[in-house]
């Protein structure tokens, strides 16, 4: 579905990847670990093709979506016409919108029936059903995060990439938030996961890679990745 | 009594054309944060067109000939594309590509100015010093409501700037492009990501803002048929001012403020020395400033979390 061959990117003149390759194949969660500063969210940000000055300007490599570039795809066609999304970090809800606002904003590309897809989002995040008439910004942290993704299901993209969805969650929602992932897994969505949280990532996960300043290191299955001695001393805590 | 109610509707009238102005300048903002400075211009071009194109189709010798009902609703229809075509013009050929180029938000404004001197000294250049004026369109009719006047063209300019503010407050509060217009002042990263292209939200803000700016000149060359290249100068300055008075961002705030200035203006030109109208006006502004500073429908504010 998705095949990045030797990416490079940079923010101005300092380069952030060094040449990224890795695929992802429809139907999996692949995830993206590292320490912080490795390029995962940079990485993100240019395969959504997001412009500078936030997002870095790709320097090389290529980005292959069902087998063709997308480097010169505008990030609002690669949601509308790839049908990709990105929950970014630190959520970026509009708080000055409702939460169904957000919703219903966010089901602009989505052409079959938003109504349905709403209902299914409250059903997902009964939360947020109770809130839908309050301003975004008046949401808890945890509430902002349900409201990201559910505005991801909205748009009703294929592939779906997420930043750090378990930053500042409490850990019961972040089992929550991990459950919902993979019920969205299953019925059909594709995921590409970058996390902090990395034993939580690489058990939900099909397959993983592993960055570091700008390079992948390691890659495998959740399981293999899980078990390798030297992921574990480096990423996962040692024990 | 009767006086005061007749300044009333003097205030209701000249507010109409501060409010339809200010519209345009709080919409722009609110979704580029940017102080479109050329828009008291716009309004200026807006008159123009206006004069042209009526005068075009009211000459009885030229090759159109129509009626004035038939040349009103012509030019209206009209003065508002091209208006906003001026608008989207400016927009696409000095503020885009700054603002592509990621510079601060001063230099956007400082080309704003740079572009409202270069549309005033065009005009002076092009069609010279002499004054205007836009031939009459609606035949004149009195009402007498007790002690008080009012004329048809005064009701239409009032009423009309009633159904502009309606019809913004539905699109920017009910329409989903309205939504789209509301989430880009808030958070600009976001917008893409929902699929939505940003420029396309622009172009959208500066033809609703010119439109109305345009319809804004036709009104106000109707009310005083005197047009000059300069005419939108002070009158967009002021129409800014209120903007801010009212809560630049809101479409109720620039709406409010456009009327609270021109009432103030009336009320003083009415009981004082007509040389004291602006040293008051701005005064009883600063104070109003003074204790909101964000103007009156301008939330206090906040961070972001």
């Amino acid at each position: 579905m998705l095949q990045v061959n030797n990416l490079k990117a940079a923010y101005g003149k300092i380069e952030a990847l060094h040449g990224v390759s890795f695929s992802v194949n429809q139907g999996e969660i692949v995830t993206l670990i590292g320490s912080n500063g490795a390029g995962k969210s940079t990485t993100l940000k240019a395969l959504m093709r997001l412009q500078p000055p936030e997002s870095p300007t790709v320097t090389g490599g290529n980005i292959f979506f069902h087998g063709s570039s997308m480097l010169k795809t505008e990030p609002h066609n690669v949601v509308g016409k790839l049908r990709m999304t990105l929950v970014p970090e630190g959520r970026q809800v509009f708080g000055n919108l409702s939460v169904v606002e957000n919703l219903t904003l966010a089901a602009w590309t989505n052409k079959g029936d938003a109504k349905k897809d709403l209902d299914y989002v409250f059903g997902l995040f009964p939360r947020l059903a109770d809130r839908m008439k309050q301003r975004g910004d008046t949401l808890s942290g945890g509430e902002q995060q349900m409201l990201a993704v559910g505005r991801a299901i909205m748009s009703k993209c294929t592939l779906l990439l997420l930043d750090e969805p378990s930053m500042g969650l409490s850990p019961l929602l972040m089992y929550e938030m991990f459950r919902t992932l993979k019920e969205l897994n299953k019925q059909g969505l594709t995921i590409i996961l970058v996390e902090q949280n990395a034993r939580m990532a690489l058990r939900l996960a099909h397959r993983g890679y592993v960055l570091d300043t700008g390079e992948i290191v390691a890659q495998g299955t959740g399981e293999d990745l899980l078990e390798s001695p030297d992921i574990k001393t480096a990423y996962l805590g040692g024990h | 009594m009767d006086a005061f109610l007749q300044q009333c509707v003097n205030a209701l009238q000249w507010g109409s054309f501060y409010a339809l102005i200010a519209l345009g300048y709080t919409l722009v903002y609110g979704v580029l944060r940017l102080i479109n400075f050329a828009h008291g211009d716009i309004f200026m071009v807006g008159a123009y067109i206006a004069f042209f194109l009526s005068t075009a189709f009211l000459d009885p010798n030229g090759m159109f000939g129509y009626s004035r009902e038939l040349t009103l609703v012509l030019t209206l229809i009209l003065t508002m594309i091209l208006t906003s075509c001026c608008g989207v013009t400016l927009e696409r050929i000095a503020y885009r590509p700054l603002m592509r180029k990621g510079v601060h938000r001063l230099y956007v404004v400082i080309t704003a100015l740079m572009c409202g001197l270069v549309l005033e000294n065009g005009n002076l250049a092009l069609l010279g010093a002499s004054r205007r004026t836009l031939p009459e369109l609606l035949e004149k009719k009195v009402y007498v409501f007790g002690g008080i006047t009012v004329t048809n063209l005064k009701l239409f300019v009032i009423i009309t700037a009633f159904l502009v503010f309606l019809f913004l407050q539905f699109v920017v509060t009910k329409t989903r492009v309205g939504m789209a217009m509301r989430a880009v002042s808030y958070n600009k990263f976001a917008l893409p990501l929902m699929g939505i292209p940003m420029s396309s939200v622009i172009v959208f803000t500066f033809i609703l803002g010119s439109g109305i700016a345009g319809l804004g000149g036709l009104l106000f060359a109707m009310s005083y048929p005197v047009l000059e290249p300069y005419m939108g100068a002070m009158t967009g300055w002021k129409a800014f001012i209120a903007a801010v008075v009212g809560g630049i961002g809101d479409v109720r705030g620039a709406f409010l403020g456009g009327f609270l200035l021109a009432f103030v203006e009336v009320m003083v030109t009415a009981f004082l020395p007509s040389t004291f109208r602006d040293l008051f006006a701005f005064t009883i502004l600063l104070l109003i400033l003074w204790k909101r500073p964000t103007g009156i429908f301008g939330l206090p504010l906040t961070t972001k979390i």
